[in-house]
């Protein structure tokens, strides 16, 4: 079904990234501008996604140039899922930059910047065509780059050159894969590509694409062997930009093997996903141990991010439908938790003086301030696993599906390394608000605003209750993409 | 002319390999640009030489033979821009982190290591 609507939460952002920049000089305006494209961009992901569950898959043909010759924008259901998940959080990251005090979100570049990476991410999701792929992930990279350089923490610059050395390296990854299956095929369209490879038989150079079209993915989500650079970049961060990429933008990455497993390389995909298993697992327990000795309190939820996209992997390379829909369930559940810590984190540090988040310096900082406590607290919760939380609906539904394939190793090593993450974040929650502050330590009256978390909050605590719509999207999502033909000929009867 | 190509993109990618390893961070950003360079010859070489004549011509000039294809062209113009504004991007880093760090060399940046 032909249907515009798709264009709404890449280019209303991309509109408004070129408008905040015609209004730099007035921040308020530009506040305006990009808080009513959030709620825009947001409310037509919603509407792509509505209209996907009542007549199957979206697509637009842009300028009118029909698939396989044209770019096609395509709204199934794994697209629009993540997508509604994307602009739910980007929409509270502006939220949070409206009553953030740092000063690099002061600069009049910063608004452009964000919506241009909120444009791309949803773009990276949106598009049917693999080379246009490529374009919007390295919008969402080049933006993103220069945020972290313009950080209040001066050694963002290190991480945004370390960061941009090796995402080159896995944009080579990519365009590398886009001129095999180009060589190959002689087509982009994703749909199109999927159709050759489904009937077809199989030439060495398209299993070489698929293998370097995964390692641009596992890049992109900074999984075991591509992991280094994720810490740095993430810390180092503004606040607002950091919660961002550990929940949303390292998504992109699980979205990219999701669509390698279910519609590109499906008769490879038992290879891929014992890979992926593997690395997953690597990645729950590196993630975790690391995060037990970590200095910065923002660095230990980037390095939590391993370990919880570590169970997402896992999920996938389980690969039975209730193991995806775990998956899925996870992906969007963690995107809600860790966009909110991350910020919980950075109102914290913005009550100290030089704006740390130092395990050393932030103890008992948040002595006196309940709410954020409070929130921080569930936040932890949830991302421990505890019910009745959300996060407890994710571990449940990934171990039942691990139940399912009777893959008991790798169920009791997750299970196993997860019990950790209740005493880091327990550890550090102690830390930060239940003891008193050191001697002569004292937290700045005037900090970030503990609003935009305390909404993501509330999501988490409406997604432990009422977990089962989630649930029901998720495996309806599975279904959808367990048949490639649905896609296929979406796009090309549409 | 492919097999051309294809030595000319394996030197390139070993030369950009090889210089994005160095210590020296601006002989890395050139190794990164080299790297890129590369990769667009790749993209150039997978579709062009299918066809001999020029990809879009009006009806009353046509040229004989299979024309070419004009979207690796296109590919490759888009590759061209994002990784020269990349590359811009990083000598801009570069310069902040010379005067910052008084450094450009990538072993003694690493305050953030720990």
């Amino acid at each position: 079904m032909p249907n515009a609507l798709l264009l709404g939460p890449v280019f209303i952002p991309l509109t408004a990234s070129a408008l905040t920049i015609v209004t730099a000089g007035n921040r308020s305006l530009q506040h305006l501008i990009a808080i009513t494209s959030g709620v825009l961009a947001w409310l037509s992901a919603i509407g792509v996604l509505l209209a996907n569950l009542s007549q199957g898959v979206q697509t637009y043909a842009i300028g009118g140039w029909q698939p396989p010759h044209g770019i096609v924008f395509v709204g199934d259901q794994l697209s629009s899922f993540f997508a509604v998940m994307a602009t739910t959080v980007l929409l509270a990251g502006i939220i949070y930059i409206l009553g953030c005090k740092d000063k690099s979100v002061s600069y009049p570049t910063f608004m452009p910047l964000f919506l241009a990476m909120s444009a791309g991410l949803s773009g990276a999701l949106y598009t049917g065509d693999i080379f246009t792929l490529f374009v919007f992930i390295e919008l969402m990279v080049i933006s993103s780059v220069i945020m972290v350089a313009i950080s209040d923490n001066r050694l963002g610059l290190e991480a945004a050159i370390k960061y941009l050395f090796i995402s080159a390296m896995g944009t080579l990854f990519l365009l590398f894969g886009i001129g095999a299956l180009y060589a190959t095929f002689g087509t982009l369209n994703m749909a199109d590509i999927a159709r050759l490879l489904s009937s077809g038989e199989r030439p060495l150079l398209a299993e070489a694409a698929a293998v370097m079209l995964a390692c641009a993915f596992l890049l992109k989500s900074a999984v075991f062997p591509f992991h280094f650079w994720q810490p740095d970049f993430h810390t180092t961060a503004p606040t607002p930009l950091s919660a961002m990429l550990s929940s949303v933008v390292v998504k992109v990455g699980v979205y990219g093997l999701l669509r390698l497993v279910t519609l590109l390389f499906t008769s490879e995909s038992g290879t891929i996903q014992t890979i992926l298993i593997v690395l997953g697992v690597i990645g729950v327990f590196f993630g975790s141990l690391a995060a037990l000795r970590t200095y910065d309190a923002k660095r230990l939820l980037a390095y939590s991010t391993f370990g919880q996209i570590g169970f997402i992997l896992v999920g996938i390379g389980w690969g039975t439908p209730a193991a995806l829909a775990a998956a899925l369930v996870y992906t969007f559940n963690h995107a809600l938790i860790k966009s909110s810590l991350l910020m919980l984190t950075g109102v914290v540090s913005s009550h100290t003086l030089g704006k740390t988040a130092r395990i050393s310096e932030i103890g008992g900082i948040g002595n006196k301030m309940v709410l954020t406590g409070g929130l921080y607290f569930i936040g932890g919760l949830a991302l421990a696993g505890v019910p009745p939380l959300n996060g407890f609906i994710s571990k449940l539904a990934l171990a039942q599906s691990g139940v399912e394939a009777n893959d008991w190793v790798t169920l009791g090593l997750i299970v196993g390394a997860g019990i950790l993450t209740l005493i880091y974040m327990s550890r550090t929650w102690q830390h930060i608000f239940q003891r008193a502050p050191e001697e002569g330590v004292k937290a700045k009256p005037n900090g970030d605003s503990p609003l935009a978390p305390a909404l993501l909050i509330a999501g988490c605590i409406f997604l432990g209750f009422y977990a089962q719509p989630l649930l029901d999207l998720a495996t309806r999502t599975v279904t959808q993409i367990g048949n490639p033909q649905v896609y296929i000929q979406a796009v090309f009867g549409g | 002319m492919n097999t051309l190509f294809a030595i000319a993109t394996g030197v390139m990618f070993a030369i950009g390999v090889f210089q994005v390893l160095r210590r020296d961070l601006i002989k890395a950003a050139m190794g990164f640009n080299i790297l890129f360079t590369a990769v667009n010859l790749l993209l150039l070489a997978v579709g062009a030489f299918n066809g001999t004549s020029a990809a879009y011509v009006d009806d009353a000039n046509q040229i004989a033979g299979q024309p070419s294809d004009p979207l690796v062209q296109a590919l490759l113009l888009t590759a061209v821009v994002i990784s020269f504004g990349s590359y811009a991007v990083l000598l801009g880093f570069l310069a902040v982190t010379s005067r910052r760090f008084q450094t450009v060399d990538g072993d003694e940046m690493r305050r953030l290591s720990g």
